[in-house]
């Protein structure tokens, strides 16, 4: 008799756990635990009108290497960034987003966010930039540091407000020398220890530039590389 | 002159009744009739006068209610005999061509195709010669690519007759041929019809109202409330009567 | 010489809106039935790839929602519970037992992850053991860890992805403040596995203090064991929870059936609709023919060739819309499986609608019997039609 109940009791039992297992399951799958590939903004609507104080509206485009001038364009870029790029997830074809800000009907800026790696994990820089390319806000989406809070505090991104492409010029971002007068000079590392950081964001910074100037302002900077550059 | 040759319709006694309500209306009341070999015949009379239900059965398209068909010598309807509906089709096949009133021509197919339809259900050898023949007698093969839409009535209908004859038929029934056509049409209709008598020999059973069309025929009779008025013999000597 | 066809075919020309609105009534059934059928085949492929990915065919877990990612998701990284490695000792000695492989599930909140922070998923896995059993996993750089305590790791192509990392980059678990370095990434799988941090089962252990403690182990089962008997030897097994995969692939496959039932109810109603269409139009151009049928037979059409031609009309409208509607089908298959894959980024490799050969010439059969089945009482009704309906013309 009590045998019976326990077999009864047993088999319920299990049919509750495949049900509830069975959920689990499906809920696991349907879930997206991570976003997909490129660096957008996790809230657009939000951050755009932090980033751009004043601003109604954006528009979002989305351009990669390999569609706008294939391997030509790449070796260009390569070459204007003083490094190659690099592993399997920096590739030719990775969609880049670019925002343009509006407002009322005017252009009045651009949101660019560029992929880089840190030492322990991705860095997701997003600079803000006035029709002429200058830095107006600067902001890490993403980073994964022991001295996180530091690089996150407003008074390091400060540092790169007004700054342009024609200062990141002088910047090697191999070596993270200073090759010229610019004002990167300005731009101080918070945390020693992070040094590793510290130039995967100037790197980042750099690499964000150059694909806006060829992106959406036309080379503008171009010339300023050509001229003043260290090749 | 011709003489009196086999009879290819000999028709005897035939009756038709229709019920209508709670009565019996008869289109057909005691008909006999005879009609000749190459003979040329037309059957005329008012509306309501039984004309369209003879043809009919002469024809083989409808069963009398009572009394005896013979055709060719050979016994189609008979006092309780009847047939059925794919005896009768084998029967008109054989035996008949027909035209009416409307063309019934397929708009969709050429002149060519539409006269070649008698061909898709009865296979025959020589099928293609038959039809450029029969186009040529009829003075339509210059428009045998032609369709329906392209062509005048009275062409329309020589291409139904062409397509009635296509199976060479020992008859040819036509029931009001002319009604769709002005006269000049109709006139030219008349003519086809009697050429094919002459030169060909073709026995023609003609129901008209049309008078002048009933006096190219050799022979006329009028029917009236469902039996028959008077024969008329026309102005040609020297054919047989009924 | 005309042929039969032919002449059926011009005379769906000669009403052209009327036949064309007809096709694309049944192209439109006919899109649904292909859409459905495949998409059917196509996701019921899928899921039983991921379920064959997965490995092991019985997992033994402690109690609690046994499904790792899930686990977390829901309970936020608390509320696991933990097994005795010494679990494993009795497994081996079970006869229908072929390997076991031990799991230990950790988590952890990281402030750096996201928006405001996220949690970071650890799996610590047996090297010896593990990528043995789940051998479909191939590498797109590197490959797994042998030495059960260096302090390595082999991340999931999304997981990779995420924070930037290649063979030979470092990892920080945060908290704990231990640095891990990446000996491996691991291709797209379309499973969670691509979302999966894999770590040395003992590191997992030290790092986390759960010495001797595991979440999980892997089962794989000899091929000629009952999997069934098994299962009721190891429900006996204290504090510790059976999910038999094969039953859970049962359970969705019953899922799936019912869904299966309700979407071939759909298709049948879409048939239903399209036979209606078309008897409708072929009904009324025969009763719009009568007079003409009529001359057809008294041109020597007997009833039966009246029948095949009015079935023609019929089988041409519906393999016209057959074949309109299974190149919808394809076409838009394409199109949704683009939209799936843009959607979610876990979409699994490989069509989620599979519309193939095989399907095509089932639809194709199916059109042609819809054909016959619509066309037979019109045919009938034609082939009825004596010929005398030709000469009762509006004179008489």
């Amino acid at each position: 008799m009590w045998r019976i109940q326990h077999e009864a009791r047993a088999s319920k039992e299990q049919a509750m756990r495949i049900i509830s297992l069975t959920i689990c399951f499906i809920l696991a799958a349907a879930v997206s635990l991570y976003a997909a590939v490129g660096c957008d903004l996790n809230d657009p609507d939000r951050d755009v009108a932090r980033l751009f104080p004043g601003s109604t509206g954006y528009k979002t485009i989305y351009v990669s290497i390999d569609k706008k001038g294939g391997k030509e364009l790449l070796q260009r870029i390569e070459q204007r960034l003083g490094d190659s790029f690099q592993g399997i997830f920096e590739t030719i074809d990775v969609p880049y987003t670019l925002y343009q800000v509006y407002r009322k009907k005017d252009l009045i800026g651009y949101i660019h966010g560029v992929n880089q790696k840190g030492q322990y994990g991705g860095i997701q820089v997003f600079l803000a930039l006035d029709l002429e390319g200058n830095i107006k806000a600067f902001y890490f989406q993403k980073l994964t540091s022991r001295h996180a809070s530091k690089f996150r505090d407003h008074q390091f991104g400060e540092q790169f407000i007004g700054l342009n492409l024609k200062d990141f010029n002088s910047y090697d971002v191999r070596s993270g020398k200073i090759t010229g007068p610019s004002r990167v000079e300005n731009i101080k590392n918070p945390v020693p220890e992070a040094e590793t950081d510290f130039r995967a964001s100037l790197r980042a910074t750099k690499k964000n530039l150059i694909l806006v100037d060829e992106f959406l302002l036309g080379n503008k900077y171009l010339k300023h590389f050509r001229t003043g550059g260290e090749r | 002159m011709k003489e009196k040759g086999r009879q290819m319709i000999r028709a005897r006694n035939l009756k038709k009744i229709y019920p209508r309500g709670s009565e019996e209306v008869y289109a057909i009341d005691d008909v006999s009739l005879g009609v000749g070999e190459g003979e040329f015949i037309s059957v005329i009379g008012p509306s309501g006068s039984g004309k369209t239900t003879l043809i009919n059965i002469l024809g083989c398209l409808e069963n009398p209610s009572s009394g005896q068909l013979e055709l060719d010598g050979k016994k189609i309807f008979d006092e309780g005999k009847f047939l059925s509906e794919a005896e009768l089709t084998r029967i008109r096949r054989e035996m008949f061509g027909y035209i009416f009133q409307k063309f019934y021509l397929i708009p969709t197919l050429t002149v060519l195709e539409n006269v070649m339809l008698p061909y898709l259900f009865y296979k025959a050898p020589g099928a293609e010669e038959r039809v450029r023949g029969v186009l040529k007698l009829l003075g339509i093969e210059h428009r045998r690519h032609h369709l329906p839409g392209q062509i005048s009535g009275g062409e329309m209908q020589r291409v139904a007759i062409a397509r009635a004859l296509v199976n060479e038929p020992r008859i040819l029934l036509a029931d009001e041929p002319t009604g769709n056509l002005d006269s000049k049409r109709a006139q030219e209709i008349g003519r086809v019809l009697r050429e094919l008598n002459d030169k060909k020999g073709l026995t023609i059973v003609l129901v008209t109202h049309n008078a002048e069309l009933a006096a190219i025929s050799q022979r006329t009779i009028e029917l009236r409330d469902g039996r028959i008025h008077r024969e008329t013999i026309s102005a040609l000597p020297g054919l047989p009567s009924g | 010489m005309i042929s039969l066809s032919q002449v059926a075919y011009k005379n769906l020309l000669r009403k052209k809106t009327r036949s064309l609105l007809t096709v694309i009534g049944i192209s439109l059934s006919t899109w649904v039935l292909v859409s459905l059928l495949g998409f059917n085949r196509g996701y019921q492929s899928s899921l039983n790839r991921d379920i064959d990915q997965l490995g092991f065919q019985v997992l033994l877990t402690a109690k609690g929602c046994p499904y790792e990612a899930a686990t977390l998701m829901l309970k936020g990284g608390t509320g696991l519970r933990y097994m005795q490695e010494s679990v494993m000792d009795s497994l081996r000695k079970e006869p229908e037992v072929e390997g076991v492989t031990p799991m230990l599930m950790q988590a952890l909140f990281d402030p750096n992850k996201g928006e405001s922070g996220g949690i970071t998923a650890y799996l610590g896995v047996d090297p010896q053991t593990f990528p043995r059993m789940k051998s479909l996993l191939q590498f797109r750089q590197g490959g797994w860890f042998t030495d059960p305590d260096a302090k390595e790791a082999v991340m999931g192509y999304e997981a990779a992805e995420l924070e930037q990392r290649e063979v030979g980059d470092l990892l920080l678990i945060p908290e704990k403040n231990v640095e891990l370095k990446v000996v491996g990434v691991l291709k797209r799988t379309g499973t969670q596995d691509d979302g999966t941090i894999f770590v040395p089962l003992r590191v997992v252990q030290k790092v986390f203090a759960k010495e001797n403690q595991l979440t999980g182990v892997g089962i794989k089962v000899k091929k000629e064991a009952s999997i069934d008997r098994l299962e009721q030897k190891l429900y006996d097994l204290p504090d510790v929870q059976v999910v038999s995969l094969a039953q859970v692939k049962q359970t969705i496959m019953s899922l799936v059936s019912s869904a299966k039932v309700l979407v071939f109810s759909i298709a049948l109603v879409a048939i239903l609709i399209s036979v209606v269409g078309v008897v409708n139009t072929i009904l009324m151009s025969v009763l719009e023919r009568l007079q003409e049928i009529g001359i057809l037979k008294s041109m020597g059409a007997m009833a039966w060739d009246i029948v095949k031609l009015i079935w023609l009309e019929t089988l041409i409208l519906c393999l016209a819309g057959g074949m309109l509607g299974t190149g919808l089908a394809i076409a838009t298959a394409h199109l949704t499986d683009i939209l799936i894959r843009q959607l979610l980024p876990y979409a699994p490799t490989g069509g989620l609608i599979h519309i193939d050969l095989g399907l095509i010439f089932l639809t194709l059969a199916v059109m042609i019997f819809i054909g016959l089945v619509s066309g037979i009482y019109p045919a009938w009704k034609a082939g009825r039609v004596r010929p005398l309906e030709a000469i009762r013309s509006e004179v008489e």
